[in-house]
């Protein structure tokens, strides 16, 4: 009962909560994204098995980041978790355009589930810091973003998870861009 | 007694001999570098980097002979014990631990028949920890740390980096005073038992062990000294009856992964290798034993071994592959144990263990998840509740399922989370997968592993058990679960966030699992508080009933998913997704109830404390059900 009053006032005043399911392929530096944004310190790297989950206050909105693991087989493990996302985050790569093409694959894989129809969509273009990145533009028109999601905000940002580059910005898309009435 | 000389040059022997030279050179393919904590650290990282051999954690992880021979550890020092020096820290002044000995060992029996009646929750690591004054503990530290002035390390014994974002730096060497001393206790006793049993203990490597007994049980639980775990986990797991069955076999398989290279290999193979490459570095990197140096591009060894070792295996079980968790349980066996014997633990590890854990299907996981929750409802229903709820949530979630049917709520209670695993399954699967590395702090982690290789699987289950009721207290602070008031009002305003008080409770469950186990750096907090403690139902669990249990949840799941095919491929789809509203609300009743009855007419009946009696659920529930089906009929 406390719970559904403190939660009546956080509307009041604005405070929101949303949850934000953070996907990628192994090594996109999505654990990374999630440390440094919730304790602003470098973890240093290992692959996720299972999740992490952690909450990132930021300008009175409450983001509820899951961080899933990035093997595309286990995939399957965390796929019921989906339902009630209010946005989906996609961390890519941007230096290993080897890898965009298998990003690209996944990235319509989820998005073309049933539970993600028409879900926020941010992508952050991680690694920005590292010399053959490619532009967050560019990352952009490969995945085609334009032309294929007519039904949904989206967004791509250049991000760097060492130094905190473009977090805050992508997080504050997110939240001004998830009221967005749905059709 | 041995006098100290020849006391200090075998134990530097001991220190200095290659795994391989040990075992006689039984094995064809030696890795070029086994750094375990006996070894030396590979020279990759002492002669070429300065900054690692300044920093004094490198000499400390081995400190024996550097220490004796700067004159800072006279064996005098350290008569009767000097093969613990390195492993258990300068700190530790062994003319006591030889004095507490040997009343400790009374203790110790005890301390186990004790279990049942003591209520008091003894969290010292040791039980003969009063003998030895903190004092000594803490002067011993200073001691050393003064005596070479930079000597304060900030890695464990193993390499691994002490601090990390749940335990600092001084937690760790103040918890670490304590069970350094634990440990040579234990020892001491291990050591006692060897000899007892005409075991030799040569090179401080004894390569046998006694033979099972209730007796070895409580030592192995009580930890098997740090520098005999390869050997004792390999014995326990009975490894060389597997390596002698395959001789050879590894062999063949590095000369297959050298040819892979060369020729075109299948798309799956080269997935494969592509993300065990891609995970190679990430293994451990606050290890130095796993790091390179910083301007030396050069692997380190382990490194190295780590890539055969994961790449034969893929090749050895295509089944399985290469799946992520795999690099931590074979980096961690490659502290511990050679090359070979590693692969060959890991393939036991993701056969006998865990079975199908780790296939590309995942049933295996979802099985012992199943297992898991049935144990936890029946071992700990105080911590089912806190789990229990979510499920509800998630059928409302489905509204496939109306509430208001009571029936196939009830039924899908029994049964359903088999099938669909609870959300919190998502947080305890990887502990499984992994083993609990990097799930619980290393020398917890190592403990468990211990009892693994002499218990078997059901350990795991116990473990995990044992971890969920001390979180208890944890779960207890969290918000109470989320009621319907909550729900309605919210998904008003918007479908997606409608959830969102449940969710708020679900994250802070989320977070107490995720983060509670991090911090069990005292390996005896779960063992003094919960593994030796007989009014704990859920040490009677065993293997036995780990088999049939595993046996039962594949064949619910199974069944659930052929009935589900055979009632139709369009209900289970709209079972399976939530955004599918109520298109055919009664014919999705009609089949799930078909379904529900059909399994949940079978409920799992675990063996009771009565030896012999077994008290079967599965004969109370039908009855109940036949008993209902009358009253319906009526």
């Amino acid at each position: 009962m406390g719970n559904s009053i403190s939660k009546a006032l956080g509307k009041l005043f604005g405070s929101k909560e949303m949850k934000i399911l953070m996907l990628g392929l192994d090594k996109a530096g999505k654990t990374t994204i999630l440390y440094k944004l919730k304790l602003n310190k470098i973890k240093t790297a290992t692959p996720t098995v299972g999740f992490n989950v952690e909450t990132v206050t930021y300008k009175n909105v409450k983001f509820n980041m899951w961080d899933v693991g990035g093997q595309q087989r286990l995939r399957p493990l965390w796929r019921h978790y989906f339902p009630a996302t209010t946005a989906l985050i996609f961390v890519v790569d941007s230096s290993t355009e080897g890898r965009m093409q298998e990003a690209k694959e996944e990235l319509y894989s989820i998005i073309g589930e049933k539970e993600m129809e028409n879900v926020v969509l941010l992508v952050w273009a991680n690694k920005q810091d590292l010399k053959d990145a490619m532009k967050p533009q560019e990352v952009s028109n490969f995945l085609e973003l334009k032309q294929n999601l007519k039904n949904q905000p989206w967004c791509v940002i250049g991000s760097n998870a060492l130094s905190g580059q473009g977090l805050v910005e992508g997080l504050s898309w997110i939240s001004s861009n998830s009221d967005v009435p749905r059709k | 007694m041995q006098n100290d000389q020849q006391r200090l040059s075998l134990h530097n022997r001991a220190v200095f001999t290659h795994p391989y030279k040990r075992l006689g050179g039984a094995f064809p393919v030696k890795s070029p570098s086994v750094p375990n904590f006996h070894d030396r650290v590979h020279p990759g990282h002492s002669s070429s980097d300065p900054a690692l051999v300044n920093d004094d954690s490198i000499l400390s992880d081995h400190p024996t002979v550097e220490r004796s021979c700067l004159g800072q550890v006279s064996p005098s020092e350290h008569d009767g014990n000097l093969s613990v020096i390195d492993l258990y820290g300068d700190e530790v002044e062994s003319q006591r631990v030889d004095d507490d000995d040997d009343d400790d060992e009374d203790d110790d029996d005890d301390d186990d028949q004790d279990a049942t009646h003591s209520d008091d929750l003894d969290l010292l690591p040791g039980e003969g920890g009063q003998h030895i004054e903190l004092d000594d503990v803490t002067a011993g530290t200073s001691k050393s740390a003064s005596a070479d002035g930079v000597n304060k390390t900030h890695f464990d014994r193993y390499g691994f980096k002490k601090q990390n974002n749940y335990i600092s730096e001084s937690e760790y060497d103040r918890w670490w005073g304590d069970y350094s001393q634990y440990c040579v206790r234990r020892k001491h006793k291990w050591q006692l038992l060897l000899e007892k049993s005409g075991l030799p203990v040569t090179d401080d490597s004894p390569a046998r062990f006694p033979s099972k007994s209730e007796r070895l049980k409580r030592y192995v639980r009580k930890g098997i000294p740090a520098e005999w775990r390869g050997n004792a986990w390999w014995h326990f797991a009975r490894g060389q009856e597997k390596l002698n069955k395959n001789k050879g076999i590894y062999s063949q398989l590095l000369q297959k992964m050298k040819q892979i290279k060369k020729q075109n290999p299948n798309e799956k193979q080269v997935q494969d290798l592509d993300i065990i490459e891609r995970d190679l570095n990430r293994t451990f990197p606050d290890n130095v034993h796993f790091q390179s140096a910083s301007y030396n591009k050069e692997e380190p060894p382990i490194i190295k071994s780590l890539r055969r070792v994961l790449v034969a295996f893929s090749l050895y079980n295509p089944k399985i592959g290469y799946c992520q968790s795999m690099n931590f349980l074979a980096g961690l066996l490659l502290l511990f144990l050679d090359e070979e014997r590693a692969f060959w633990m890991l393939v036991i590890i993701t056969s006998r263990y865990l079975p199908g854990v780790h296939n590309i299907n995942l049933e295996g996981v979802n099985i012992d998840q199943g297992v898991l929750m049935l144990c936890v409802k029946e071992y700990i229903p105080e911590v089912w509740s806190y789990i229990k709820p979510s499920i509800d949530h998630h059928q409302q979630n489905n509204k496939t399922f109306s509430p208001s049917n009571n029936k196939v709520l009830f039924n899908m209670q029994k049964n359903e989370f088999l099938y669909r695993l609870p959300p919190i399954t998502l947080c305890t699967a990887s502990w499984f997968m992994s083993c609990f590395v990097g799930i619980v702090p290393i020398e917890t982690t190592l403990r468990i592993w211990d009892c693994l290789f002499y218990e078997e699987s059901h350990f795991l289950f116990k473990t995990s058990l044992a971890v969920l009721k001390l979180s208890e207290h944890e779960l207890s602070k969290t918000k109470p679960r989320s009621n319907s008031l909550n729900h309605s009002w919210t998904s008003n305003t918007n479908q997606r966030n409608g959830s969102m008080g449940q969710e708020d409770s679900d994250m802070e469950i989320f977070q107490v699992i995720q983060t509670f186990p991090k911090t069990l750096l005292n390996p005896n907090e779960i063992f003094e508080k919960i593994i030796f403690k007989r009014r704990f139902n859920l040490n009677r669990l065993d293997q036995d009933e780990i088999d049939r249990c595993r046996k039962f949840v594949a064949a619910q799941r199974l069944k659930f998913k052929t009935y589900g095919e055979l009632l139709g491929s369009a209900t289970s789809e709209a079972e399976l997704t939530s955004a599918n509203v109520n298109t055919d609300a009664k014919g999705t009743h009609i089949t799930s109830d078909a379904v529900n009855e059909a399994l949940s007419s079978e409920v799992y009946g675990f063996k009771k404390s009565l030896a012999g009696v077994h008290w079967n659920n599965s004969i109370k529930e039908k009855v109940k059900q036949m008993r209902k089906k009358k009253d319906r009929n009526d």
